[in-house]
């Protein structure tokens, strides 16, 4: 057994462009995954604590604001899409602080200073707040509002939503992680171009190579390639003879295609 | 769900208080004899948090100075705080329930929180360097830091502390990982009950949690002279730090393990 060569530099930006094209069609179909996640974390917190509503907010370190991304319950409001500091309120304390805390009869005091209450035109009469925090840092904050009941939050409500907040933050990081090596690879990619001996390869070149890439499957989410890469991902679901059966069906449109231009030629070229 | 979750203040949720109970080695010491009619005369008390409002009826007048962390690249200062404010409500609560407790103590303010640190690790280090050469005799820190980076900076300061005379008492996170100086033997850590008691605590011999006092539903000074009720870890802290502040202006020569066996010995006997 011989040991595989080196690629060369043509090669290499080749492997790495098509990784790219799968990296690309990765993020293009786990965004709304992690943004499903966030939703049904907001859902489960208002069913399993009774509340009003709940939220998440996540950091945007290069504005060093929350912006909340997700919400549920009858009293959510419009507080999706809104942007606080990170540092002011009962959830700015929560994510600067790691430290999950609850806060019942703020309305007992009319100075309560909550920006969400203000933007949302809903006031809560109790709060919990706990960080979306795991040992990489703290990446946003859960909010529930007002359980149903005279009482405040509890204790074991702390928990219950520390233990929502810990399945958030793995969501939130899966995505990051994916979106991190999407920067990575067009970095490479770059790197990689540059190290090609090939006169023809300027600046500009490299940038067209690169977009070429990465680009060309998250312009239009209408693409029909994200129509099949789509209908592709969800044959994961499916069972084997399902399986079997569509690829019989993609391998007779590639045998059409390959006799000639057409519709499935089209299709398959992605174009 | 009980068992799954990593509360510390599980242990003294009413349940599972029984389990508490221990033959303690030097047997239990009566508590107007370790008390006496101490109110914590000569006893400085930093509250390392979100600033304290001096003005709140709640904290007595008792508020020595004001003070915040300076962060830049190079290093932290601690310096005056300017704005003199408090940006939660959160230190102004763990102020005036050391105060309700001890109102003799002396208080002094070190806000690590706001847009200028964020709560950094580096601020709350500064924060505890600070209150050791000002050799305060308790510090109140209601916050930690998850960063793996700290723990050695925290491990050196929590030791130095420790020698130096001056008690440092931590809420305890209830997330799982790292939480420093709360896990560190030479602190005093602190979860939440629900026994509506500022003096009532408790020891629980399974570390690192070793406390625990009122911080459920805890009816608390908040900003801008308003009162709020709030329920976390961080509520329990303060008490102890209260408590603590008695101890040593009762037996000022005692060292922080004496102190902390003092309040294991006087704590309430459960089962």
């Amino acid at each position: 057994m011989t040991a595989p060569r080196p690629p060369d530099g043509s090669s290499a930006a080749a492997s790495l462009a098509a990784l790219a094209r799968r990296l690309s069609a990765a993020l293009q179909l786990s965004e709304p995954m992690r943004d499903d996640q966030l939703s049904v974390a907001v859902d489960v917190a208002v069913v399993v604590l009774d509340a009003k509503a709940a939220s998440i907010a996540l950091h945007d370190p290069a504005a060093d604001r929350l912006r909340f991304v997700a919400a549920a319950g009858p009293a959510a409001g419009g507080v999706l899409g809104l942007e606080i500091e990170s540092g002011v309120g009962i959830a700015g304390y929560a994510f600067t602080t790691g430290q999950p805390l609850a806060v019942a009869d703020v309305t007992s005091d009319p100075r309560f200073d909550s920006r969400v209450a203000e933007a949302t035109g809903y006031v809560p009469r109790s709060i919990l707040a706990t960080p979306l925090i795991d040992d990489l840092g703290t990446v946003g904050v859960l909010e529930v509002l007002d359980r149903s009941g005279d009482g405040g939050f509890s204790m074991r409500d702390l928990d219950v939503a520390g233990a929502i907040a810990r399945g958030a933050t793995a969501a939130v990081r899966a995505g990051r992680a994916e979106r991190d090596a999407g920067a990575l690879l067009r970095r490479a990619l770059v790197a990689t171009a540059r190290s090609v001996d090939d006169e023809t390869l300027d600046e500009a070149a490299i940038e067209e190579l690169v977009r070429d890439a990465v680009e060309p499957l998250t312009d239009d989410p209408d693409d029909p390639t994200w129509r099949l890469a789509e209908r592709i991902a969800r044959l994961r679901t499916v069972d084997p003879d399902s399986v079997e059966l569509a690829v019989e069906w993609l391998d007779a449109l590639l045998r059409r295609g390959n006799r000639g231009p057409g519709h499935g030629a089209r299709v398959a070229d992605g174009r | 769900m009980t068992t799954s979750l990593p509360a510390w203040s599980e242990a003294f949720a009413g349940p599972a208080r029984p389990a508490l109970e221990r033959v303690l080695p030097l047997g239990p010491m009566d508590r107007r004899a370790v008390f006496g009619d101490a109110d914590g005369t000569g006893v400085l008390v930093v509250i390392v948090d979100s600033g304290v409002d001096g003005e709140n009826p709640a904290v007595g007048g008792r508020l020595r100075q004001r003070l915040r962390v300076e962060l830049d690249e190079e290093e932290a200062r601690v310096v005056v705080d300017p704005e003199a404010s408090d940006l939660v409500g959160h230190g102004t609560a763990c102020a005036g329930i050391v105060h309700a407790l001890a109102p003799a103590a002396e208080l002094v303010s070190l806000r690590v929180l706001g847009s200028d640190n964020r709560g950094k690790g580096r601020a709350v280090a500064a924060a505890v360097d600070w209150a050791i050469e000002a050799e305060a005799q308790v510090v109140n820190l209601s916050l930690s830091s998850r960063s793996e980076s700290m723990f050695a900076t925290f491990h050196e300061l929590a030791d130095r502390a420790y020698f130096a005379n001056t008690l440092l008492v931590c809420a305890a996170n209830n997330i799982p990982g790292p939480s420093y100086p709360s896990t560190f033997a030479a602190v005093i850590s602190v979860a939440a009950h629900d026994v509506a008691d500022p003096w009532t605590w408790y020891y629980n011999p399974s570390p690192p949690v070793e406390f625990g006092a009122y911080g459920v539903d805890v009816d608390v000074a908040w900003r801008d002279g308003g009162r709020i009720r709030a329920t976390g870890n961080s509520f329990a802290a303060p008490h102890m730090a209260g408590l603590a502040a008695l101890l040593r202006s009762r037996h000022p020569a005692a060292s922080p393990f004496e102190i902390k066996a003092l309040l294991a010995a006087t704590a309430n006997v459960t089962g």
